[in-house]
């Protein structure tokens, strides 16, 4: 049974359980340990390399040697935390002058970057250590006739040199994931762009613009919900739907389901099991098509 | 005819004042003196030159009296005064390499003439070198290799076509490989050339005056009597699959596919076409269309040949080309054929081709039948091409009315080809306004990073396509993506000039690729054992003087094969590629001086060293046993550089003319007289780059300090480590290795060789309680004199500072 | 990145500081071809920021425009600009440099006064209150593991982490 350090960064608690959730019980069910380590801070994302790069990639490296130290991969299950973390990993096992640059600072606090471990999202820990067929496998509720716009964010894709997910211009893995459930990943216009999330605060104008510009084309495509992999997107889109209503008097009724949430349903999950009674928009008549 | 050099050396010494300039400066009385006491001096004279006139006939006199049968000439000059001299010689009876010049003006004179006493002292020195390197010097013999007056040229566009022209009009034999089943290249497919805007296959035809072909005529390939010519052998549908042998002299074997049809019977009728069953994608025409398995591309083809594609066609299953055919020409059993040649060049003219885009992936080539490439648009433009002439939108054939360039589609892109391809402004300039002129109506518009018309008639292309009302947008497109409501597709672009987000909808999008190296260019340049540049292009032996010559001897490059290019540079080139193969095989073999490298099997010490390191690929290995090989120089490729002495750990191999003993002698010479207050160091200096900062430095009469002695050598890569302590035993206080630049150097890698050693030679002086400061590598070029002034200074002033060397022993 | 050995000006340039420090290494490469302004998702929307732009001041040099300007703090960090980018500049680092520099100056959003001290204070940027623990319990989820605040701290010592200063005025 493969183990992974579950690495929850700050949004995934403070505001996300319903993520949290789901993607504990689903690699529970699919035979993967998640371990929580001790000590693990904030992953150090965008908000805080705009402060100091340095500090922040020295702090991720300190969170890598933790799991370094337990022996165990990272899974990261907010994209900002997965980026932040895979790329510094990345960098400094390419980099032999940066991980000296970079132990000298751990040293401070006992620690040292090895590069022995590897950091993956949600999606990779399930390709890579479950694959496609033992998930279709384990699906009782096939999501059939439920079509679904996947959204990637920003985080989880690019910059591709270093996180290396998959093709950053033609991605296949959220989609054939979501097909192992029996559902219907759809193509809409501009399914890679930005969700605006991290303008939430510094120009809330343009973050509803992108949210919008979300919604309206996955509602063209025909979508019976997006699905999201990061917890920042899922904020912008769910609650940015109310705000959206708000300035643009437009209703989508776009419910927004994490794909941990998704694979939750398809495995059999109990929807009351999930807390989906955080999401802004209900996720009713998803779990009613599914039924 | 030589003297026998296996008596004793009576060595020549002739002293040249200038015409008194250098006596004001050196003393030439105690110079004269001096050289009286050398042991084997047999005649000294002094006078006012000995390079040419009276002074050189002094010499020829005392070469052919037998008093002398060694020169020493101290002149100045000596880069001319070198060979006239041993011209000279020679034709006196004394082998040349018996001659020894050293430049008592540039190097002693006036770098030191405020210092006239110490000048004095180093010439002296100077003088002792030369002399005791002469009585170690060793005649060197030519040896006669055959260079056969035969040709051959990979690849048959218009680069390998001219030169193919060329050579057979000097009466070589040539024979042209093609691996396509017609001739023409890119030209063939891309229709018109700038900057005439007239036909791309155009060639200059043979010289012979043939009945309608005239000394003026520009014809095209098919109408040319190309094909005519007599000593002119063409094969298509070959490719080149091995090559042996050396310069003059070498086996190319090459596979030619079968055609299946006979050039002898083939009409070029078309009744095969019309009755032929099978149809199959048109490569040659962008996939715009199909053919037929049996096909020729356009009419205007050389040769004029039907040919089948063996992926196609379905043989004797089929068959009804065979029974149509009016002269029985088609023979569906046709083989592969082998055929070796034996010639005497190579050259190289594969040329380029444009970068497969499907890389792009938000530009969607792949994907998007209505983005294409600027060939492919070509191809719709030529009247001879699958629309007739019309552009349209290869999704549904409708007329394409907007039409969006872009350009650097791969190009100045450091995720695939970083440079910048040359030609794709033009070629884009060119296809916009042919379309706009035979359909005015077009909406056309051009995005860009830069436009490029660098070229004599090219700004004109950029007015012209602007006066036509073609568009220009500054920017370059992050994605092409497809509207399906509109049926458009949309180019999303910035216009930095207007800081406007655009959304260009077009019927077509015309991709501005970079050009590439050709299919099999990275195969080809392995067989015949050349190098490739970073950009996978032929690398040009020198890039600003010799552009269409290799490392290899026999082998030329023309064309695209070294860059992309435009036409009247891919003649040019051709026709430079041609004149260097005629003078290479002009007379009909290569005189070579053995100044060659040997190696001592004794020691041979079966490492495999000295063969990776040679430049020239001159050495390979002999099994002599069964576990046992030595190192092989061959005498042909050898170009004396040393790097293999330098390189081989067992000191095996000698270079003739620079073996080590000599150069231990001249070494111990040099230092054996200071005169000057100050430590004396060795400057070794490599004959292309780092000796001539030296000249330089003294004909631009800059200072410095006499106490820095130079000591030439082919190539720094000669250098071995004994010899940089060797140097210190024998006094020098400080060592300079002065080489070429690392990315300049004359044979590739000996100044990086030469600095490695250095670096090893460091951590041993250290060992030895040695300063390592004391040891220096340097790396000028010619006009580089200030810079060696200034370092041989340094030296000077550094080691001053160290104070004496104290040797391990010393007490 | 810096192709010769070109000896150093006496003075650096803005330019050259944005190069030496992490994050800007690549400045130099960007040749203005504007495929990041078109791959922006925010350039079209707020005129106020254009990747090309800020790049093109930062090579000239306009240091006060950057540092006190909005332009910077907009970029969304979406690295789309960063993946299309020709000459592989590293445009969405790049954004981060200049932020980090605006910050040393003393200009930035207050909001990112309020990450900076939530980061010293908890080890997170978002602070997680009692309400939200005791939630976990009744979701079945594990309590938190404690946060390495400690090691943080020294970390972002050793590293010149400082609070971004909160203006007076909002931005």
């Amino acid at each position: 049974m493969k183990s992974y350090a579950i690495f929850l960064g700050c949004t995934i608690p403070a505001r996300q359980p319903n993520y949290e959730l789901s993607a504990r019980k689903t690699l529970e069910k699919l035979g993967v340990e998640l371990v929580d380590l001790d000590n693990f801070t904030c992953c150090c994302p965008a908000p805080i390399q705009s402060i100091n790069l340095d500090s922040s990639q020295a702090v991720a490296a300190y969170n890598i040697c933790l799991a370094e130290e337990a022996g165990l991969d990272i899974v990261a299950l907010c994209n900002g935390c997965f980026e932040s973390l895979a790329m510094a990993n990345a960098a400094l096992k390419k980099d032999k002058k940066l991980k000296a640059h970079i132990n000298e600072v751990l040293a401070k606090v006992g620690k040292e970057f090895k590069g022995t471990i590897e950091v993956k999202d949600f999606l990779q820990v399930l390709m890579e250590d479950i694959g496609l067929e033992a998930i279709k496998e384990k699906v009782v509720k096939p999501l059939s006739s439920l079509k679904v716009a996947p959204f990637y964010g920003c985080h989880s894709l690019r910059p591709s040199k270093l996180l290396q997910l998959d093709d950053p211009e033609r991605p296949q893995i959220f989609e054939n994931l979501l097909e192992a459930l029996g559902a219907e990943p759809l193509e809409y216009r501009n399914k890679l762009k930005c969700c605006g999330g991290l303008l939430k605060g510094i120009s809330d104008d343009t973050a509803l613009e992108l949210a919008r510009e979300k919604l309206t084309n996955t509602t063209k495509a025909g979508a019976d919900c997006i699905s999201t992999l990061c917890p920042f997107c899922f904020v912008a889109l769910d609650i940015g739907q109310i705000q959206v209503k708000a300035k643009f008097q437009e209703v989508y009724d776009m419910p927004i389901l994490h794909y941990s949430e998704l694979l939750a349903l398809a495995l059999g999950v109990d929807p009351e099991e999930l807390a989906l009674r955080s999401h802004k928009i209900k996720a009713d008549k998803v779990i009613e098509k599914i039924a | 005819m030589s003297v026998c050099t296996m008596e004793q050396p009576k060595v020549g010494v002739f002293l040249s004042d200038c015409g008194k300039q250098l006596s004001e400066i050196l003393d030439f009385d105690a110079l004269t003196n001096f050289v009286k006491g050398v042991p084997n001096v047999a005649l000294i004279a002094r006078g006012s030159e000995f390079w040419r006139g009276k002074g050189l006939q002094t010499i020829v006199d005392a070469v052919k009296s037998g008093k002398i049968n060694r020169v020493v000439v101290a002149e100045s000059i000596t880069k001319i005064s070198d060979v006239n001299i041993a011209q000279a010689v020679e034709n006196a009876g004394l082998n040349s390499y018996l001659v020894e010049v050293l430049d008592i003006k540039d190097h002693c004179a006036w770098p030191h003439r405020n210092a006239p006493k110490e000048a004095t002292e180093k010439a002296k020195a100077m003088l002792l070198s030369a002399i005791e390197r002469a009585k170690l010097l060793e005649p060197i013999e030519k040896l006669e290799f055959p260079a056969l007056k035969s040709a051959l040229i990979i690849g048959g566009g218009i680069g390998g076509m001219q030169t193919a022209v060329d050579l057979a009009d000097l009466g070589f034999e040539v024979n042209l490989i093609e691996k396509q089943p017609f001739l023409g290249g890119l030209a063939a497919r891309a229709g018109r050339f700038f900057p005439t805007d007239d036909c791309a296959i155009c060639i200059q035809p043979p010289s012979s005056d043939v009945k309608t072909i005239t000394h003026t005529s520009r014809k095209c390939v098919y109408r040319s009597g190309f094909g005519e010519i007599p000593n002119l052998n063409i094969l298509t549908n070959a490719s080149v699959v091995a090559v042996e042998g050396v310069p003059g002299n070498y086996k190319v074997g090459v596979e030619k596919k079968p055609r299946y049809v006979d050039a002898d019977k083939c009409v070029a009728c078309d009744k095969c076409v019309s009755v032929c069953p099978v149809e199959a994608p048109d490569a040659y025409n962008a996939n715009l269309a199909n053919r037929k398995a049996i096909y020729i591309n356009v009419p205007a083809v050389h040769p004029q040949v039907y040919a089948i594609d063996e992926d196609a066609c379905k043989f004797n299953d089929c068959a009804k080309c065979v029974s149509v055919c009016p002269t029985g020409a088609i023979d569906l059993d046709q083989k592969p054929e082998q055929v070796t040649f034996n010639v005497g060049s190579i050259i190289v003219a594969t040329g380029f081709k444009e970068f497969d885009a499907s890389a792009i992936k938000e530009y969607h080539y792949d994907n998007y039948p209505d983005v294409i490439t600027n060939l492919e648009l070509a191809r719709m433009i030529d009247g001879f091409g699958p629309t007739g002439g019309a552009i349209v939108r290869p999704s549904d054939g409708k007329p394409a009315k907007k039409i969006v360039f872009v350009q650097c589609a791969g190009s100045r892109d450091r995720r695939y080809n970083p440079y910048c391809s040359g030609i794709c402004c033009m070629i884009s300039l060119k296809n916009a306004s042919l379309v706009k002129e035979a359909n005015p109506d077009a909406e056309i518009s051009i995005c860009y990073i830069d436009i490029r018309t660098t070229g004599r008639e090219h700004e004109y292309y950029y007015e012209r396509a602007r006066d036509m009302g073609i568009k220009f947008v500054k920017g370059r497109p992050t994605e092409i993506y497809a509207d399906e409501e509109k049926g458009k597709l949309i180019v999303d672009v910035e216009d930095a000039l207007l800081k406007r987000f655009l959304d260009l909808e077009a019927d077509l999008v015309v991709l501005a690729t970079s050009m590439v190296p050709a299919e099999g260019t990275a195969e080809l340049a392995e067989l015949l054992g050349l190098d490739l540049e970073a950009d996978g292009f032929f690398k040009e032996y020198n890039a600003k003087l010799r552009p269409t010559e290799t490392k290899q001897k026999g082998i030329f490059l023309c064309g695209g094969a070294t860059f992309p290019k435009d036409a009247p540079t891919a003649s040019l080139h051709a026709h430079s590629a041609a004149l260097k193969a005629a003078k290479f095989l002009n007379s009909g073999k290569i005189v070579k001086d053995l100044r060659t490298a040997y190696i001592n099997d004794e020691y041979c010490g079966d490492c495999e060293f000295c063969p990776v390191m040679c430049p020239f690929g001159a050495i390979t290995l002999e099994p002599t046993t069964e576990n046992h090989f030595v190192a092989r120089v061959n005498d042909l490729l050898c170009e004396g550089c040393g790097v293999c002495v330098g390189t081989c750990p067992l000191n095996a191999i000698e270079l003739k003319n620079s073996k080590s003993t000599q150069l231990a002698a001249q070494m111990d010479a040099l230092l054996s007289v200071n005169g000057t207050s100050k430590p004396l160091v060795l400057a070794i200096c490599c004959q292309e780059c780092g000796h001539t900062a030296v000249d330089s430095s003294g004909m631009a009469k800059m200072e410095y300090p006499a106490n820095v002695r130079i000591i030439k050598v082919p190539c720094a890569g000669i250098v071995r480590v004994n010899q940089i302590l060797d140097a210190f035993k024998a006094g020098a206080q400080g060592v300079m290795i002065v080489g070429c630049k690392t990315d300049g150097c004359h044979y590739e890698v000996g100044s990086e060789n030469a600095e490695k050693k250095a670096d090893s030679a460091k951590v041993l002086l250290k060992e030895y309680g040695i300063e390592p400061e004391r040891l220096e590598m340097f790396k000028m070029v010619y006009i580089e004199g200030a810079q060696f002034a200034e370092a041989a200074k340094m030296m000077t002033e550094r080691v001053a500072k160290l104070g004496p060397l104290k040797l391990m022993g010393d007490s | 990145m810096p192709h010769h050995n070109v000896k150093k000006a006496e003075a650096m340039s803005f330019s050259e500081e944005v190069t030496c420090r992490h994050g800007g290494e690549t400045l130099t490469a960007c040749y203005q071809c504007g495929t990041c302004a078109s791959s922006c998702p925010v350039a079209r929307l707020d005129s106020r920021f254009n990747p090309r732009e800020v790049l093109k001041l930062a090579l000239l040099g306009e240091k006060d425009e950057l540092l006190s300007g909005d332009a910077i703090w907009l970029c969304t960090s979406c690295f789309n600009c960063q993946e299309r980018c020709p000459q592989n500049v590293e445009i969405a680092e790049l954004m981060f440099t200049l932020r980090n520099i605006a910050i040393e100056a003393g200009n930035s959003p207050n909001i990112y006064a309020d990450f900076g001290g939530a980061l010293l204070a908890d080890g997170r940027i978002v602070a997680i209150s009692k309400f939200v623990e005791k939630k976990r319990e009744e979701f079945g989820l594990p309590p938190l593991k404690p946060v390495g605040v400690e090691d943080l701290n020294k970390i972002l010592e050793a590293t010149g982490f400082t609070k971004p200063e909160k203006k007076e005025a909002s931005q």
